[in-house]
């Protein structure tokens, strides 16, 4: 398991800045998400226990409280943000739950009831979420039954009032979950349903439906009645039909973001380059010319795709005239604007953008001089900061500064994206990782290459490692040789290439193990170094660097290696036991900043510390006065006697 | 605005014997001055063919001539505005080509490397690789401008300097102008053999230093010795630096033991947070 291991590494050097954002981050997150939370833990929850009581309300009813039990969990997971696999079956339901919702709010009142008394005193959209999450289960069997296609149009319709209810309530997480239900909606995209769709939902006139059509190719279909659905399925009530009438009147931009998106999944997929990217252009144009806040999100995802079309346009990156070189304007006035706008979405996403903009054409100076001119959004995604961090890891190691680049790369494979559909991303900084170990002197962890997700990604990079482990020339060589396609494709070429040297001194400190005195002749053979003189310096240099400890006879032509030292006499093991103990407090004080408490919780303990207070003097004045009475007590005695 | 003007000035530049160096800072003065009337000290999409190729030789031949008169900061203004020209494909000029581009670069490569720049030399390798490894394959290290900085860099890190020196001699260099650097890297390589054998000799025979350091005569080691502080004695020399080594002073128990006690005191204060 890739968490396993990671969190195995995370021993290590748990100091690091990337963990005090990450841990600034959750708890960032989950702050603002604290509201989803109960919700997709209910949601979880009916899902795993759906087969089991489809027919039992009560149970169910029962159940309710429970979910709230264990919020911290879920809001981390929660947290991950937008393509995580896991939350792609809670989002599916969610939609469909609200089919369920018009059938079942007439047949079975139960739940419903149950519902409110679980949750008391919450927000009424909250209590609506859980509503349609609840009678998820009995949505399942409509699902069943259902054509995906026709789910799919259902689940976008769906979405629209989830955008609807996110710009009514300005509340971004709707928009969130509609963004997380695209995954599963993709597989069904297609032009015939899209059409549908949209001229379900627009009327005849409408120019952005003109625009989406002809770019689907589909400009010959017949706009249907807003009110006389196709659908098959008997859901669309009264209600669904009142919704209809009013949408049509007036289509929120979000809507048209969200369809467009949509178009330009359908796509990326079908693989319209060419027409994706000019759609993109257009896309872009009309959006940056709304200032909608909930717009966010949505503009993030579009110039997402808008980026990715142009880097499969034909010149592709690597030549100096690619088609991304020409969109960088466009990235960066977006970047502006996003950064004026404090739109953090989009921020983050175009900033990763550029990046990976830069970096496809070499443009490492540019990339460098991007970031220390602009500031990324701490409050940016998980995954954007994950994303970020990789570009700066590479960017870091191409400049040499091994230990920064380390710092990076490590922070980004530990917040990278548990989910397989992620594990591109994880291997790819897995790569560059080992690589920068490597540069550093440093023998990676065998334990990363036996990650079931990297084992065979990583094979080259397991032979490259025990090569340089060795310090043997000809198989450094061999190897860099036998995969020299498949470092070039994954940019790690010349950081290997780099690592000659490392190899070098690797076989110079073997040789100086092994041997108490040992020729140079022999070492030059050995290290297949070309020449005597040439041995002679480099042996000088690894003395100097302090990678051996040896003198070398220039009149005998050999290395004598020194008396190993007890390192127990050293300062060293004091470093070592430092280290580890400065891992381990930070550590803690990492553990006691992500913790969270309730609201007010110690208002409640200031109040009880104050009544055990007042009990305590009137305790202390109680003996005090008992002890007056008791000594008027003896002094009556006394007076008696 | 003609480009005839120009390129009389260019062929005034580019003529054998070349021209004195003040003349020759002159005659760049106008070819830039004369670019700019062009309107192509930058390329832009509306820039002919003809003109951009005049601009870039004209560039190219100021950052040569500048390297020739051992004015580094002027070769790197040259360099940064000859990117963007390098950045257009060989067929948007004309007549085509590459121009000297490999050449200028490799001397920029190298002057990187002179100044210690690794950073900003690995960067434009990096943008090189990319570029000339998409296509050809092994394409970077054959080319003999830019392989030679390459080889350069690569030697010095392992520490083959005997190759290096090698490399800097007169039959060694690509072309003339990579002869200019040859000076400071010898300075750079000799620092660097003096401070390896400090540590790694006890002693060193003065003939054998002499071939060490690649260094002319025996009066010029006694010279560059004293000149390091070693001290020479009986016909060797001796480095003083080890033995100062060996026996840890008092000084640096008494550093260690403050470590020991600010640590110590460290982890105190930690725990009692904690607790």
């Amino acid at each position: 398991m890739p968490g396993e291991g990671r969190s195995l590494r995370s021993g290590k050097d748990t100091s690091s800045s990337t963990n005090g954002e990450k841990a600034r981050s959750n708890s960032q997150s989950s702050s603002s998400k604290d509201k989803p939370v109960p919700t997709r833990a209910a949601s979880s929850k009916t899902k795993a226990a759906a087969p089991a009581r489809k027919g039992s309300k009560k149970e169910s009813s029962n159940d309710k409280p429970q979910p709230n039990g264990q919020p911290i969990e879920n809001g981390v997971n929660g947290a991950d943000d937008v393509d995580m696999i896991d939350e792609e079956a809670e989002t599916v339901k969610v939609p469909t739950g609200k089919n369920g919702e018009e059938e079942m709010t007439v047949v079975v009142p139960p739940p419903k009831g149950s519902k409110l008394s679980g949750e008391p005193g919450k927000d009424p959209e909250g209590d609506t979420a859980m509503g349609n999450v609840d009678k998820a289960e009995d949505g399942a069997q409509d699902v069943e039954q259902m054509d995906p296609k026709v789910k799919a149009v259902t689940d976008i319709k769906g979405n629209f009032q989830l955008l609807e209810k996110a710009v009514a309530q300005f509340d971004a997480r709707f928009t969130l979950r509609v963004l997380r239900s695209i995954s599963s909606i993709r597989k069904h995209l297609s032009p015939d349903l899209l059409a549908q769709v949209i001229t379900e939902t627009y009327g005849p006139t409408n120019a952005i439906a003109k625009t989406l059509l002809s770019t689907l190719g589909k400009e010959d279909v017949r706009f249907s009645d807003a009110s006389a659905s196709e659908m098959d399925v008997d859901q669309p009530s009264k209600d669904k039909n009142s919704k209809h009438g009013t949408s049509t009147k007036e289509i929120l931009p979000e809507v048209d973001t969200y369809l467009s998106i949509l178009v330009q999944i359908y796509l990326h997929d079908s693989r319209a380059v060419q027409a994706g990217a000019k759609f993109s252009s257009d896309l872009i144009g009309h959006l940056r010319t709304l200032n909608r806040r909930t717009l966010d999100a949505l503009s993030a995802k579009v110039y997402f795709y808008y980026s990715l079309f142009y880097e499969q346009l034909a010149p592709v990156p690597p030549s100096p005239t690619a088609s991304v070189v020409s969109i960088r304007p466009h990235l960066l006035a977006a970047l502006r604007t996003a950064v004026l706008r404090k739109d953090q979405d989009t921020q983050a996403t175009v900033t990763t953008l550029l990046l990976r903009n830069y970096l496809s054409t070499s443009h490492i100076t540019q990339a460098d001089l991007l970031i220390s001119h602009s500031q990324f959004p701490p409050a940016a995604s998980n995954n954007q900061i994950a994303r970020y961090l990789y570009y700066l890891g590479r960017i870091r190691a191409i400049q040499l500064s091994y230990t920064e680049a380390h710092e990076h790369l490590t922070g980004a494979t530990r917040k990278s994206p548990a989910t397989p559909s992620a594990g591109g991303f994880y291997q790819a900084a897995s790569k560059l990782l080992v690589v920068v170990e490597l540069l550093m002197g440093d023998i990676p962890d065998r334990a990363i290459f036996r990650q079931p997700n990297l084992e065979t990604a990583m094979e080259p990079y397991l032979n490259l490692v025990q090569a340089v482990r060795v310090g043997k020339m000809e198989g450094f060589l061999s190897v860099v040789q036998a995969n020299n396609a498949l470092f070039r494709k994954d940019g790690t070429y010349t950081l290997i290439l780099r690592l000659r040297q490392n190899v070098i001194k690797t076989g110079i400190r073997m040789m100086s193990l092994s041997y108490a005195k040992i020729s140079l002749r022999d070492i030059c053979m050995k290290l297949d170094l070309g020449s005597e003189e040439s041995a002679e310096y480099i042996v000088a240099k690894a003395i100097r660097d302090g990678v051996i400890e040896a003198t070398l006879d220039h009149e005998g032509a050999f290395m004598k290696s020194k008396e190993a030292g007890d390192v127990y006499a050293t300062g060293e093991p004091g470093e070592a036991f430092h280290e580890r103990i400065r891992a381990c407090l930070g550590l803690h004080d990492e553990s006691v900043k992500a913790m969270r408490f309730p609201m007010n919780q110690h208002r409640l303990e200031l109040k009880n510390a104050q009544e055990a207070r007042e009990r305590e003097r009137e305790l202390a004045k109680e003996i005090v006065e008992g002890e007056m009475d008791d000594e008027d007590g003896a002094g009556g005695d006394f007076e008696g006697m | 605005m003609s480009t005839s003007e120009l390129t009389s000035t260019l062929r005034h530049l580019q003529s054998t014997p070349p021209p004195s160096p003040d003349q020759i800072s002159s005659l760049l003065s106008k070819a830039k001055r004369q670019l700019l009337q062009l309107n192509a000290l930058l390329p832009t999409a509306s820039t002919s063919p003809q003109v951009l190729h005049l601009a870039r030789a004209t560039l190219e031949t100021g950052a040569l001539l500048s390297i020739r008169l051992q004015n580094p900061d002027a070769f790197t203004r040259y360099f940064q505005q000859l990117l963007p020209f390098y950045e257009l494909p060989p067929s948007s000029y004309s007549p085509e080509g590459e121009g000297q581009r490999s050449k200028v670069t490799g001397l920029y490569l190298l002057l990187l490397l002179t100044k210690g720049d690794y950073a900003e030399f690995h960067t434009v390798l990096e943008g090189l690789e990319t570029e000339f490894g998409g296509g050809k394959g092994k394409g970077l290290e054959e080319d003999k401008f830019i392989g030679y900085p390459v080889k350069l860099e690569r030697w010095l890190m392992e520490g083959s300097y005997d190759r290096v020196w090698k490399a800097v001699g007169r039959e060694g260099v690509p072309s003339e102008e990579f002869g200019v650097f040859s000076e400071v890297l010898i300075g750079t390589i000799r620092a660097e053999i003096a401070s390896c054998s400090e540590k790694a000799y006890p002693s060193l025979p003065i003939p054998n230093a002499k071939n060490l350091l690649f260094l002319e005569s025996e009066g010029g080691v006694v010279q560059f010795a004293q000149s390091r502080g070693w001290i020479v004695k009986d016909g060797r020399i001796w480095f003083p630096f080890q033995h100062g080594e060996e026996a840890p002073s008092g000084k640096e128990t008494l550093v260690t033991s403050g470590q020991v006690i600010e640590n110590t005191i460290g982890y105190a204060r930690e725990l009692e947070t904690i607790v």
